[in-house]
């Protein structure tokens, strides 16, 4: 229960909503951001995809076809984002490598690379080819990491194993933070003869303070030494996160958990409130105007059923590139499902389309047309549009 | 109990402060929707790993999916409590009610076997951890604050839980001149433990009994045209969430409906134009950790927004970490050593500030927090009635 007037209003606690919230506290507006849970961006290799298709992001984005919502953002602004990302993290102790002109790979668990385009600090010494030897440092018992995949398509790649008592991501980044073992481990590095020109972790080494703690054994050991992505619990997905969420807070705005919006208090073709179920009085916030990022299916903004895919909060309409036999294709693998254009249409100022409501604007992987797989885009367009949408915003509460 | 909702995408299992510091509890996603799909009805329960749980919530919050892993799990502590036999430990903090209710009575005796050496040593045979010294049990409790007769426009029924009535009666009646400042009139309804003890030590028929006591005494309050304010937020979870839920209190959607976090509370006046309090300047710098149950009454964070109009008040928020005690689950010998690693995880975000105190709604993070830090630990109640120059002599667990 808010009984505070808030400005603006966000839905959803995403890369898109936080950087959009937090740029409009920035400006003074009273800003709460609700939210159902945590977003997918936990679940995310923490890196930032802008558009992978060659080597410099901003020109592929160019390429893209003319309904991709890129094109409603301007190129100057899509940089701004960028940098104001960037500026951030590193406010926040997270710091991104990488220039908005330049694609870069990152290592996967497989051996395989990923394009991205900034890239936490941890993962920054990733090699770009085939050619560097590693020396791959790994736990006992983790999970979801055998270095054994990167071993079988690698050159010159060993593997070390430490025993660390802990099995799983979450508990060994907590670990790493503790002086007493950080101490045991550095040691135990000393006893390793590593001749290979990198030094290769999996995404483990901390999760506060991942930046130094990577800076720390290099220094150590004299050679780069990077991170791996790991699936989740995936700390750089979940460093982002922190960082964005502090950011947020940072510039003063206002967080409520576990918020689901299941309806809306409307005025002709002004939105005045969103309500949420609860066990007591009903829930409500106020605000004079909303933003939409609750993201796509996996993160909790559509719903498929077999005949139909809705939008869960506004039910605003839905763009659904055809009947469902073009949803998917038959290869799995395929990079050209329908599903992946389905989401929210909006006008340039990102107004949701076919709808009465003047004081929405929608923001990241809820848009339509975003294809984030096949084009490798996600935070990047969740940057871009967030800073579309907060300038719409301004400009709607102050003409 | 959605549990078939789990996309098991581990959001979850990143938030559990519990998971993180003992790898002898598999978890939220384990021990909640993965395990409950074996669970059946018809067969003993057998994980006896769910009483690792401290009921946090945290992995409510998080679920982007709307399923409630601690739900899962608190129905099964239940059922596992009633199957097995309850140690010493879990029948004494089920009925801390009854034992303090004691130790008040007694409390120069009480206080001075609890601090001695044979004390300790006979809570360490039961099963108690001792690392923090206990709070002294005071004699004046709640019950003997004298009552006064009004006539003001809104009326408060106080529901100030155990620990204010044992061991900090002095914050307990800071609030009631706070409130009388405000200009409410307050009563101290008839009451008892809210039964959320009883709850998390797997004793669902003594909690079942401390809430209809307890529902039946506020019910009259509420037709009488009173509002229930709760200080404690885990009383307040209790009431709002409990009651209506897995106790199945006829009353409790009443009742849930007619209370109140105090700081909500007051919000709510000052949002309405019932007061204008002239609020002067504290000067200090504060950590305000967020008790976890604050975060899962959705309400916000509303004495942060109280905070924010005293001048000269520096405040930064906490709540990513949970501060390990979680009422009696701490006290209890086999969790002692994860509720001292959660702590002092919470506790060394705090160090890295320069604030001078910690704030907190929630007792018993009060406790830990300070005891494992150093620090002292103020109710925000505290802070207002700074702020608006309402004192009175601190008791001798103030630190």
């Amino acid at each position: 229960m808010s009984i505070t007037e808030h400005d603006i209003v966000i839905i959803g606690a995403g890369v898109a909503g936080l950087t959009a919230g937090a740029l409009l506290a920035e400006r003074g507006f009273k800003v709460a951001l609700v939210t159902k849970g945590e977003p997918t961006a936990c679940l995310s290799t923490g890196c930032v995809d802008v558009c992978s298709h060659d080597g410099n992001p901003l020109q592929s984005i160019k390429n893209l076809p003319p309904e991709h919502p890129y094109h409603l953002v301007d190129k100057r602004m899509i940089r701004e984002s960028l940098n104001y990302f960037q500026t951030a993290m590193t406010d926040m102790g997270v710091p991104y490598k990488g220039s908005p002109e330049q694609n870069r790979l990152i290592m996967s668990a497989l051996g395989t690379f990923k394009t991205s385009c900034l890239v936490p600090s941890t993962m920054e010494a990733a090699p770009q080819d085939d050619q560097e030897s590693l020396h791959i440092i790994t736990f006992q018992g983790l999970k979801d990491f055998y270095p054994g995949y990167i071993v079988s398509r690698r050159n010159h790649t060993k593997f070390s194993v430490f025993d660390a008592g802990m099995t799983t991501t979450m508990s060994l980044a907590s670990r790493f933070e503790e002086k007493d073992f950080f101490e045991k481990f550095i040691a135990w590095m000393g006893t390793l003869d590593i001749r290979e020109d990198k030094i290769a972790f999996p995404a483990v080494l901390g999760l506060e303070s991942a930046d130094k703690i990577v800076g720390t054994i290099a220094k150590v050991t004299g050679k780069p030494v990077f991170e791996i992505p790991t699936i989740p619990p995936s700390m750089p997905g979940r460093r982002l996160f922190n960082a964005l969420k502090g950011f947020f807070r940072k510039k003063g705005g206002d967080i409520y958990w576990s918020w689901p919006v299941t309806g809306i208090e409307k005025t002709g073709d002004i939105i005045e409130a969103v309500t949420t179920p609860s066990e007591g009085r009903p829930n409500s916030i106020n605000g004079k105007a909303f933003i939409l990022s609750s993201g796509s299916f996996v993160g909790g903004g559509l719903t498929a059923t077999r005949q139909s895919i809705m939008e869960n909060v506004f039910h605003f309409p839905v763009h659904v590139p055809g009947p469902r036999e073009t949803w998917f294709d038959n290869d799995y693998f395929s990079m050209n499902h329908g599903i992946g254009r389905v989401g929210i249409v909006t006008d340039a100022s990102l107004r949701p389309a076919d709808t009465p409501f003047k004081n929405i604007f929608v923001c990241g992987g809820i848009l339509a047309e975003t294809e984030i797989l096949k084009n490798g885009c996600g935070h990047g367009l969740a940057l871009a549009t967030a800073h579309l949408a907060a300038k719409s915003c301004v400009e709607y509460l102050v003409p | 109990m959605n549990y078939e909702h789990c996309i098991r995408c581990t959001i979850c299992v990143e938030n559990c402060p519990v998971f993180r510091a003992n790898p002898e509890f598999p978890g939220p996603k384990q021990a909640g929707p993965d395990a409950q799909r074996f669970r059946s009805e018809k067969e003993k329960a057998q994980d006896g790993w769910v009483l690792l749980c401290s009921q946090c919530k945290r992995c409510e919050m998080a679920c982007p999916c709307g399923v409630e892993p601690a739900q899962i799990i608190l129905r099964e502590q239940q059922r596992y409590g009633k199957e097995h036999p309850q140690t010493a430990t879990h029948l004494l903090f089920a009925n801390n009610y009854y034992l303090s209710t004691l130790g008040s009575l007694t409390a120069p005796v009480a206080n001075f076997i609890a601090s001695s050496k044979i004390g300790k040593q006979i809570f360490d045979r039961m099963g108690i951890s001792t690392y923090m010294p206990f709070p002294q049990f005071s004699f004046l409790t709640m019950r003997s604050v004298k009552k006064t007769r009004g006539s003001q426009r809104r009326k408060v029924a106080f529901f100030y839980g155990c620990f204010i009535n044992f061991y900090r009666p002095d914050i307990g009646k800071k609030i009631v001149r706070l409130l009388n400042a405000l200009n409410v009139d307050v009563v101290l309804p008839p009451q008892w433990c809210c039964g959320l003890p009883a709850l998390g030590n797997g004793n669902l028929a003594l909690a079942k009994y401390f809430a209809q006591k307890n529902a039946s005494s506020l019910s009259d309050y509420v037709d009488a045209g009173y509002d229930i304010v709760y200080t404690c937020t885990s009383c307040g979870l209790c009431l709002m969430q409990d009651y209506p839920g897995i106790l199945e209190i006829p009353q409790g959607k009443k009742i849930a409906e007619s209370s109140y976090d105090l700081h909500e509370y007051i919000l709510k006046l000052i949002n309405e134009g019932y007061v204008q309090p002239d609020f002067h300047e504290v000067p200090r710098r504060v950590a305000y950790h967020i008790p976890c149950h604050l975060r899962a009454l959705k309400i916000g964070y509303p004495a942060a927004e109280l905070m924010s109009s005293i001048p000269g008040l520096k405040y930064e928020i906490f709540d990513d970490h949970c501060c390990g005690l979680s009422g009696s689950y701490g006290f209890k010998k086999e969790n002692r050593d994860t509720a001292v690693q959660i702590g002092h995880r919470a506790v060394s975000v705090i160090k890295k500030t320069d604030a001078e105190n910690i704030v907190a709604d929630c007792g018993s993070c009060r406790m830990q927090l300070s005891g494992l830090s150093g620090m002292p630990a103020m109710d925000p109640a505290e802070i207002l009635c700074e702020s608006l120059g309402i004192t009175l002599k601190e008791n001798k667990n103030a630190k």
